[in-house]
């Protein structure tokens, strides 16, 4: 898994590449975490290249989703597809996840709060 | 009926005839080769690979580190059957079992419960389930969607160091005549 930060003015762009699994998820986590040290306050995870997610991978977005709530922060999630798709419908969690189509939609979103 | 995990050393699903049969050390960081090696018995029919692979990873996942606590020593033992309308799974491990099962099923009650209700608030409680065994790995929702997945139950034996879970595919239309 590799992970490349873009910036949109305030907003952080979060690009997850390769397979989220029980080997590597801690590293979104960390690197999440890294960031709300710097006062990172909008963030997109974009999950467009990932083919492959498992239940820690679905834990790490839980954790930073909660983390961010509980700090007011904002967050969007975008490009699920495929077996994540699937992953995070057979969790139930569509309607906890902040989902975003792409991640233009997740930046329009995130220039209204 | 809300779906649970079930306990019951009987259960159809612990029928190993025609099943294949594999053995693993506990080698966490083996889990997705042990895996590989099982799904490649899978019929290229079957849709969404990616996702059956990752369901049963899981399964041997709780097996070698929950069970076994990742020892060297201990064995995990997979039984496996694949055809094109179903896949069964029966995974054990020598670990003294997920004796948390009925805490387990009350606790996703309560998940679906917050689900039905689009209660998000509540439901930031619920959407993992975490006891002093979890470490920052753990994403404590893997059981939730095997529930969801494994549409012919999962089962455990009552000593709960032992899983059995199935799945049937829809069947496909068959008949389909090519030119006259």
């Amino acid at each position: 898994m590799e992970l490349k930060i873009m910036k949109s003015n305030d907003i952080y762009i979060i690009d997850v590449n390769g397979e989220m699994d029980l080997y590597n998820s801690y590293k979104l986590k960390d690197l999440v975490i890294k960031m709300l040290d710097k006062k990172v306050n909008k963030f997109i995870i974009n999950l467009n290249n990932v083919e492959y997610i498992d239940s820690s991978g679905i834990g790490a977005l839980i954790f930073i989703c909660s983390t961010l709530k509980k700090s007011n922060l904002h967050l969007y999630i975008s490009n699920i597809r495929g077996s994540v798709k699937k992953v995070i419908e057979l969790t139930k969690l569509t309607g906890y996840l902040p989902l975003a189509g792409t991640v233009q939609d997740a930046l329009e979103l995130l220039k209204k709060v | 009926m809300a779906k649970m995990i079930l306990k019951d050393n009987n259960h159809p699903l612990f029928n190993t005839d025609q099943m294949f049969y594999k053995e693993f050390p506990s080698d966490f960081r083996q889990i997705r080769y042990f895996t590989l090696l099982i799904v490649q018995k899978a019929p290229p029919e079957i849709k969404e690979l990616n996702l059956l692979e990752q369901q049963i990873s899981e399964l041997i996942k709780n097996a070698v580190k929950h069970g076994n606590k990742s020892d060297p020593d201990k064995k995990i033992k997979v039984w496996y059957y694949f055809s094109q309308e179903e896949t069964r799974l029966i995974v054990e491990d020598e670990g003294k079992g997920f004796t948390k099962i009925d805490e387990w099923n009350d606790f996703n009650a309560k998940r679906q419960d917050c689900l039905k209700n689009n209660d998000f608030e509540k439901l930031a409680d619920y959407v993992a389930y975490t006891t002093e065994d979890s470490d920052y790995h753990d994403g404590g929702n893997a059981m939730f969607a095997a529930l969801e997945f494994w549409n012919e139950g999962v089962v455990f034996t009552e000593k709960a160091n032992c899983v059995a879970v199935g799945k049937t595919y829809p069947r496909k239309q068959k008949g389909i005549t090519i030119g006259d």
